[in-house]
C-alpha cells in the first residue's frame, strides 16, 4: 500500500503546472533530438544541462529524463522512414523498420514503435518503483570497498559493452579516471595535473566535457561527412495497426520490456544494448527468421520497446546506489551533484519530491510521447526535411552558449572547442567516448571509496575480498577483463611465432 | 606507414608519460598513506601499459588496416579545421565584442560552411538567431552573456 502512498504523492508533485510544462518541453525536445539525426540524447542534455540551473532540482530531472525516454520514441522515427537512426539505441530498428515503410507499411511500423514503446515505458516505470526501494535498503549495507567493487564492476561491464575494442575502451576509462583527477586532491588540497592554470583548481566540468564530446564531435564528423539524408516518399497511413500486428507483435513487446528494464538496471548496460539483444532474442525465437531484415514487424516491437523499458530500469541504480549504470545517467548524476543533491540510497528518504515526482512524471511523459508521436508524426517529417546547414550552426551554437553559462567562463567554452576536436578525433580513430565519461563521472567516488578502503585496512587489498559484495563484484570484473584481453595475447603470440 | 592504432598507441604513451611525472612531482605515498599522485600515477602506469600493447598488437597485425591518411580519404576535412578555427576565434573574440556582434559574424560564416547560401538569407538567419538566443539564455534564463567592450 505505501507504493501507492507515494506514487500519489509523486502525482501531487508532477502535477504541479511548472513540472507538467517542463515535462513537456523534455519529451517535445527529447522527440525532436531523437528525430534528427546528428544528435543523440547524450549530446541533447549535455547542451540543455546548463538552461536547469535556474530550475528546481526536481524540474531539471524531470526535463532532462523527459530528454532521454523522449528521445527513444523520435529516434524510431528517422530509422523507419530515413534509414538513418535517429539515435544509436534504434539502430536494429532501421532493419526492419525501413523494409516496412518500403512496402507502404510506414504507418503500422511507426505506430508499432510508439504503442510498444508506451507499453514498455510505463511497465519500465512500474519495474522502477517496484525495485527502488529494496534496492535502496541494501544499498545502506554497502561500505567504501562495497561501493568501489561495485564502481569497478560498472566500468568494467562498460568497457566490455562498448563497441569496439576492449583495449581502446579500457583506455578510455583510465583516460576519463586521469581527466578526473584534474584540480585539487579531495583529501590534501594540493593541486595536481592543472597546467599552473588557477581556472583547473576546481576541476573539469562535466558540461564542456560532454559537450565537446558528443556535441561538437557529432558535428564535426556530419559536416566532414556531408551526407544527404533522403526521407521516404512514402504516404504514412493507418498508423493504428491492424489486429493481425498486434497479434505478432504482442510477445515481442512484453519480451522486450522485461528484457530491457532488466538490462537497464545493469551497470554498462542500457538502451543500445537492449534494442540489439531483444532484436536477437525475437530473431531466435521466431517460426520465420528469414523475414527479419524482411519487414517484420517484431523486428520492430521488441526493440522498440527493449531500448524504452531500459531507459526506465537505468534509474534504478542511479537513484538507489547512486551509480550511473550508463553514459547518460552519468550526465544525469552529474546534473543532480550540480542541483545540491547527492544520488544514493538517502535520495528517496531525503528527497522524496524528486524521486517519485520524477517517476509519476514519467507516466505522464509517457502519455504526452504517445500523444506527440502518433497524430503528430505528420510533423516529425517535417522536421527531417530541414537542412543540416540550418541545423548545425545553431546546435555548435548552444554548444557554446551552455559551455559558457555555469562559470561565466571564456576559459570552458576554449575547454569545450578542445574536446570537441579530441572527441572529433577519437572518431577518426576508432576510440568510444563513451567508457571516458563514465569514468570521468564515477572518479571521484573511484578514489575516494579506494583511498577510504585502503586507510580502513591499513594499506592491504585484501579488503576487498574479505567483503562479499565487493569481492563478487571485482573478481566478476576481473573474468571479463581476462576473457575480454584473451585474444589479444594469443593473437599477438601467434603472429610472433608466425614471423 | 604508420597505422592509426600505432599513432593513437604513441600519442597515450606520451601522454602516460606526462601523467606519471606530474604524478610523481606531487607526491605518489604508498599504499598506506597515499598521496595527491598515487591513484593518477597508477593510471598513467596502467595507460602506458595499455598503450604499449595497442602499438605492439597493431605493428603486429597483417596487413596493417587503417593507414593515418586513410582516415581522411574522400572527407571534408577542411571544413572541420575551418569550423575548428572559427569557434577558437570566435571563443577568444567573445569578451572583446560582446556576444550580439561576435555571435552574428560567426552564425553568418557558418551558414555558408556546409552548401551555397544567399548573402541575405544569411543576413536574416544570422540576426533572428542572435536575437532568439539572447531573448532566451539572457532575457529568460539570466544567463550572463559577454557584453564586450561595446559595452553589449
Amino acid at each position: 500500500m505505501i507504493i501507492f502512498h507515494n506514487l500519489f504523492y509523486g502525482f501531487s508533485v508532477a502535477l504541479q503546472p511548472e513540472h507538467i510544462l517542463v515535462c513537456f518541453l523534455g519529451v517535445l525536445l527529447g522527440t525532436l533530438i531523437g528525430v534528427l539525426p546528428g544528435i543523440g540524447p547524450l549530446g541533447a542534455i549535455a547542451i540543455l544541462l546548463p538552461a536547469t540551473f535556474r530550475m528546481s532540482p526536481v524540474s531539471a530531472i524531470i526535463m532532462l529524463a523527459g530528454i532521454y525516454y523522449g528521445a527513444m520514441y523520435g529516434g524510431s522515427i528517422t530509422s523507419i522512414l530515413v534509414n538513418i537512426p535517429g539515435e544509436a539505441a534504434s539502430v536494429v530498428t532501421c532493419l526492419d523498420g525501413h523494409e516496412m515503410a518500403k512496402q507502404g507499411r510506414a504507418g503500422p511500423a511507426l505506430g508499432i514503435a510508439a504503442f510498444g514503446s508506451f507499453f514498455a515505458g510505463t511497465l519500465g516505470i512500474v519495474g522502477l518503483m517496484v525495485f527502488a526501494a529494496p534496492l535502496a535498503e541494501f544499498a545502506l549495507k554497502f561500505g567504501p570497498p562495497e561501493y568501489f567493487g561495485v564502481i569497478f564492476l560498472g566500468m568494467t561491464l562498460l568497457m566490455y559493452l562498448s563497441r569496439g575494442s576492449l583495449l581502446k575502451g579500457v583506455m578510455m576509462a583510465v583516460f576519463g579516471l586521469i581527466i578526473s583527477f584534474v584540480g585539487l586532491d579531495p583529501i590534501e588540497g594540493s593541486p595536481r595535473l592543472t597546467f599552473n592554470l588557477l581556472q583547473l583548481w576546481d576541476g573539469i566540468g562535466i558540461v564542456p566535457l560532454a559537450m565537446g564530446l558528443f556535441g561538437i564531435a557529432e558535428i564535426l564528423i556530419n559536416i566532414e561527412e556531408s551526407a544527404a539524408h533522403e526521407v521516404l516518399k512514402t504516404k504514412i497511413k493507418n498508423i493504428f495497426p491492424n489486429f493481425s500486428d498486434w497479434m505478432q507483435s504482442k510477445g515481442a513487446i512484453l519480451r522486450g520490456s522485461i528484457l530491457g528494464f532488466f538490462l537497464g538496471i545493469l551497470p554498462g548496460g542500457g538502451a543500445i544494448i537492449s534494442s540489439f539483444v531483444s532484436y536477437g532474442l525475437e530473431k531466435r525465437i521466431s517460426k520465420e527468421p528469414e523475414k527479419f531484415g524482411r519487414g517484420a514487424i517484431e523486428g520492430v516491437a521488441g526493440p522498440e520497446s527493449a531500448n524504452n523499458s531500459a531507459t526506465a530500469g537505468a534509474f534504478v541504480p542511479l537513484f538507489t546506489l547512486g551509480i550511473p549504470s550508463n553514459v547518460v545517467m552519468a550526465l544525469l548524476f552529474g546534473a543532480l551533484t550540480i542541483h545540491g543533491m547527492r544520488p544514493g540510497p538517502f535520495l528517496m528518504t531525503n528527497h522524496p519530491d524528486l524521486f517519485w515526482g520524477v517517476v509519476s512524471s514519467m507516466y505522464i511523459g509517457n502519455i504526452m510521447l504517445l500523444i506527440l508521436n502518433v497524430p503528430l508524426i505528420p510533423l516529425w517529417v517535417q522536421v527531417l526535411k530541414i537542412p543540416y546547414k540550418i541545423l548545425f550552426p545553431l546546435i555548435l551554437l548552444f554548444c557554446i552558449i551552455g559551455a559558457y553559462s555555469i562559470r561565466s567562463s571564456i576559459f570552458d567554452v576554449l575547454l569545450t572547442i578542445i574536446f570537441g576536436m579530441i572527441g572529433y578525433l577519437f572518431r577518426k580513430f576508432d576510440y568510444e567516448a563513451a567508457p571516458l565519461v563514465l569514468a570521468f563521472v564515477l572518479g571521484p567516488l573511484f578514489e575516494s571509496n579506494l583511498r577510504q578502503s585502503l586507510t580502513l585496512s591499513k594499506g592491504s587489498f585484501s579488503i576487498f575480498f574479505t567483503r562479499p559484495i565487493s569481492a563478487v563484484s571485482i573478481i566478476l570484473a576481473i573474468v571479463l577483463l581476462v576473457i575480454g584481453f584473451m585474444p589479444y595475447f594469443t593473437k599477438a603470440r601467434e603472429k610472433f611465432e608466425a614471423k | 606507414m604508420i597505422n592509426s592504432d600505432q599513432l593513437s598507441g604513441f600519442f597515450w604513451l606520451a601522454i602516460s608519460i606526462f601523467v606519471c611525472i606530474e604524478a610523481s612531482r606531487v607526491g605518489i605515498g604508498d599504499v598506506h598513506s597515499q598521496g595527491p599522485g598515487f591513484l593518477p600515477f597508477l593510471s598513467g602506469v596502467m595507460l602506458g601499459t595499455f598503450s604499449i600493447i595497442l602499438v605492439v598488437t597493431s605493428t603486429l597485425r597483417k596487413p596493417a588496416k587503417r593507414e593515418v591518411k586513410n582516415l581522411w580519404k574522400g572527407m571534408s576535412w577542411g571544413k572541420v579545421v575551418l569550423v575548428l578555427i572559427l569557434l577558437l576565434i570566435y571563443a577568444l573574440l567573445l569578451s572583446i565584442l560582446g556576444y550580439l556582434i561576435a555571435t552574428f559574424g560567426l552564425i553568418i560564416v557558418l551558414f555558408g560552411i556546409v552548401g551555397k547560401t544567399e548573402v541575405w538569407i544569411k543576413v536574416v538567419a544570422g540576426i533572428i538567431t542572435v536575437l532568439a538566443t539572447y531573448i532566451v539564455f539572457y532575457v529568460w534564463l539570466e544567463v550572463q552573456l559577454p557584453k564586450g567592450i561595446l559595452g553589449f
